[in-house]
């Protein structure tokens, strides 16, 4: 019976320990690539200069739209994720505007005007990438609207949405990508 | 004051290395492209100004010479490693992180240069990091500049390759020889040592509901601790939850340190008693005055404190040792200007007048209200300094009013000035809209009259008072709080120290570095707190609770508050 008991107990720690994730196998691997349709909110947020920025209208455009969810202070993600929106815009180079990139925050309360200019300062972000906050009902609002929703930053995942502005549709993209793979998406989405 | 603690004899080996690296990185010196000692003298960096380049390289991606260190990200993104630095992922204490699933592993001298086991000898932990033997120098800049690790395996493509000199890698393998891995003299028989400020003058009461969260989770944490030592089966199940053998059995003491006299010898004192009892950390804490000497103590010291119960706290964009629970009255003045100018609030085309008393509540709300506001690139306000002693009378007001003629007028004054703002009210220059400060008006706030209540806005940085009612927070080994005024709320602000520390203490598993203490808060989760609906870090974030509400009160005898909006942060 105590035997039953260490070795069913071994078992839960041992699960325990495998629902933590390791770095390889939270990495490693292809990423996942589905097309989606989004109904955008109406929702005015805020750029690294604080204008307001309509978010229907920044991503209705006739060019590739690209959308990320990061924040300003966060570890091992955002900053694959930039440094990929860095590599895009040095190859766009110097017509950067081709693509529009838009970077939300999913920590609106830190992440103010000044902490996001700071981190495109940081990336080297030229003309065509933004980066916006807004109220916390407001993120959290497109954050379900692009079925990207946790409910704290600390769970947040890698996620990259391209807008195809033929039909406005949107490319989603889970997992991290390298710059050949990213420029792979973005020419299939329509960048010359 | 330098609080490490000497080299260990079982270390002796590592440091000689060390030694032996520094030295040919001082061998192979070319010298950085600016500064590097005074002009003409051809000798090399000394010991310390090679640990500051390391730790440069570490955390900003500066390597010596002063250019930014490259970096190869997912096979082949290009990046400065100023945009991708050490510490974005390793943290300050090298001790690694997890976001979004991913696990970055540790990088500081006692993990790097020691073994990771598949399996924990006698117990059923796997580790969350690949096994591998210990690193060398040799191996270590393999992994480094290659990313293939000891056993040969190809680490994750997310760790940038970094490529520099073979002088740099040298430097940047002694800074982290030597990070997170001396000795902790404040854990000492399993047991954990804090501490808590209190200065004299603090109000019995005050002190007592500051302390009493703090000593209760002290107790309920010594006395589950007890229960584990004598209860196997619940200990082993303990220590599966918790992934670490010693964590369940963890004690915890909390000193108290009393500040006697002026603030300025104050400093002394707490050098003294940190002499004598080195802490992990200080928890809570109550001054009569500024707390800034505290702060400083913190900072130079390298000493983490959580939530100081302070409306004054120090306002740092770059402190790192002190986290506050918000940044108390210039928050208030901050979300203010926010409102009026930002998001969600009103457009003022008209002046603004700003009357500020001659206390230091009115001096923080107006300085969080200007910096704001000018940030927001607006007009400069009209301000209006009230003298050491002076009240706002009507008159006074009236003559304002009729001279400046503002759309907004913002009142950091206290009680005293509401029959100013009264007269007001009935006046022909009544404003649009009128802002005050629930800190700085406090109970006196209900006894707005109704011909004020419709145009004046009020900066409330809390709950609203019939939610909080709804919530009724449970203290574990105290109740429900339940004491009156200020003390119900300075025992609710020290329950959040507890908050903290259940969530870093649970990760910290035997590294029980100060850096490390703080790198776990900044990776808590958000939390719904006594007080507050959402205590927030984030990596580097020391201020846990941003924005505040505006609020109205309605009409009648029995007024109540009234949200006209969203929690105010931009």
């Amino acid at each position: 019976m105590k035997r039953r008991a260490v070795v069913a107990l071994r078992l839960v720690a041992v699960m325990l320990a495998l629902s933590i994730a390791s770095p390889s196998e939270a990495a490693v691997g292809k990423y996942k690539r589905t097309i989606e349709e989004y109904a955008v909110p109406d929702v005015v947020l805020v750029n690294q200069d604080g204008a307001k920025v309509r978010l229907k209208e920044l991503v209705q455009s006739d060019n590739v739209v690209i959308v990320e969810f990061i924040f300003g202070t966060c570890t091992t993600i955002c900053p694959v994720l930039s440094a990929g929106f860095t590599n895009l815009q040095q190859k766009l180079s110097p017509d950067t505007r081709r693509v529009r990139l838009v970077s939300i925050t999913i920590d609106p309360e830190n992440d103010s005007p000044k902490v996001l200019k700071e981190y495109l300062g940081r990336y080297h972000a030229k003309p065509g990438w933004d980066f916006l906050t807004g109220s916390r009902s407001d993120i959290d609002k497109v954050m379900r609207a692009f079925s990207a929703y946790v409910p704290n930053k600390m769970q947040h995942f890698p996620l990259t949405l391209i807008r195809l502005p033929g039909d406005g549709r949107w490319v989603r993209i889970y997992g991290l990508m390298s710059t050949s793979e990213f420029m792979d998406e973005c020419r299939k989405a329509g960048v010359k | 004051m330098n609080l490490q603690p000497p080299i260990p004899v079982r270390h002796a080996l590592v440091y000689a290395m060390c030694a032996c690296m520094v030295m040919l990185a001082s061998t192979l010196w070319a010298g950085p492209s600016s500064g590097g000692g005074p002009e003409g003298q051809s000798a090399g960096p000394g010991k310390a100004e090679l640990a500051q380049f390391g730790e440069r390289m570490y955390r900003e991606g500066i390597l010596p010479s002063g250019a930014p260190m490259q970096a190869l990200i997912k096979g082949d993104i290009t990046v400065d490693g100023t945009a991708f630095t050490c510490v974005s992922c390793h943290l300050r204490s090298g001790l690694g992180s997890s976001e979004g699933g991913i696990v970055t592993p540790p990088t500081n001298g006692d993990k790097l240069f020691h073994p990771v086991k598949a399996y924990y000898k006698g117990f059923e932990i796997i580790s969350s990091v690949p096994r591998r033997p210990a690193y060398t120098d040799r191996t270590l800049a393999d992994v480094i500049q290659g990313g293939v690790d000891p056993t040969g395996r190809e680490i994750d493509e997310v760790m940038p390759r970094y490529h520099m000199d073979d002088t740099s890698m040298a430097i940047l393998i002694d800074y982290l020889r030597g990070l997170s891995s001396g000795p902790t003299p404040w854990h000492t028989d399993n047991t954990l040592s804090f501490a808590t400020v209190i200065s004299e003058g603090v109000k019995p009461e005050d002190r007592d509901a500051m302390l009493a969260p703090l000593e209760a989770y002290i107790k309920l944490k010594n006395d589950q601790a007890a229960i584990y030592e004598s209860d196997g089966k619940q200990a082993r199940m303990a220590e599966a939850m918790v992934r670490s053998r010693e964590t369940p059995y963890l004690r915890l003491s909390l000193a108290k340190w009393v500040l006697k006299g002026p603030p300025e010898t104050w400093r002394g004192q707490l050098d003294e008693y940190s002499r004598k009892g080195p802490v992990l950390a200080l928890l809570g804490g109550m001054v009569v005055g500024d707390w800034r000497p505290v702060h400083e103590f913190c900072e130079e010291n390298r000493i983490p404190c959580v939530f100081p119960v302070t409306d004054f706290p120090v306002i740092s964009d770059t402190d790192w040792y002190t986290l506050y629970i918000s940044k108390g009255y210039y928050q208030e003045g901050e979300s203010a200007a926010r409102y009026l100018g930002g998001l969600d609030g009103r457009q003022v085309d008209g002046k603004v007048l700003q009357i500020v008393g001659a206390s230091r509540t009115g001096r923080a709300l107006s300085e969080g209200f200007e910096k704001t506001w000018d940030g927001m690139g607006n007009k400069k306000p009209v301000t209006i300094k009230l003298k050491e002693g002076e009240t706002l009378t009507a008159k006074a007001l009236g003559r304002l009013m009729e001279k400046e003629r503002p759309s907004i007028l913002v009142l950091w004054t206290g009680p005293e000035s509401l029959p100013a703002l009264d007269a007001v009210a009935a006046g022909k220059n009544r404003p649009e809209a009128a802002v005050v400060s629930y800190g700085a008006l406090g109970k006196d706030l209900w006894s707005l009259k109704e011909d004020v209540r419709d145009f004046t806005y009020i900066t409330y940085p809390y709950r609203l008072p019939q939610d909080e009612a709804r919530l009724r927070f449970y203290i574990p080994g105290v109740g429900v709080p339940s004491l009156k005024g200020d003390c119900n709320n300075i025992m609710k602000r020290a329950y959040s120290v507890t908050t903290v520390l259940t969530a870093t203490l649970m990760d910290m598993r035997g590294n029980y570095y100060r850096d490390n203490f703080l790198d776990l808060t900044g990776m808590m989760m958000d939390v719904e707190a006594p007080l507050y609906v959402r205590l927030s870090f984030g990596p580097g974030q020391r201020y846990a609770v941003k924005g505040c509400y505006i609020v109205q009160l309605t009409k009648g005898p029995s007024p109540s508050l009234v949200k006209m909006g969203d929690w105010v942060i931009h």
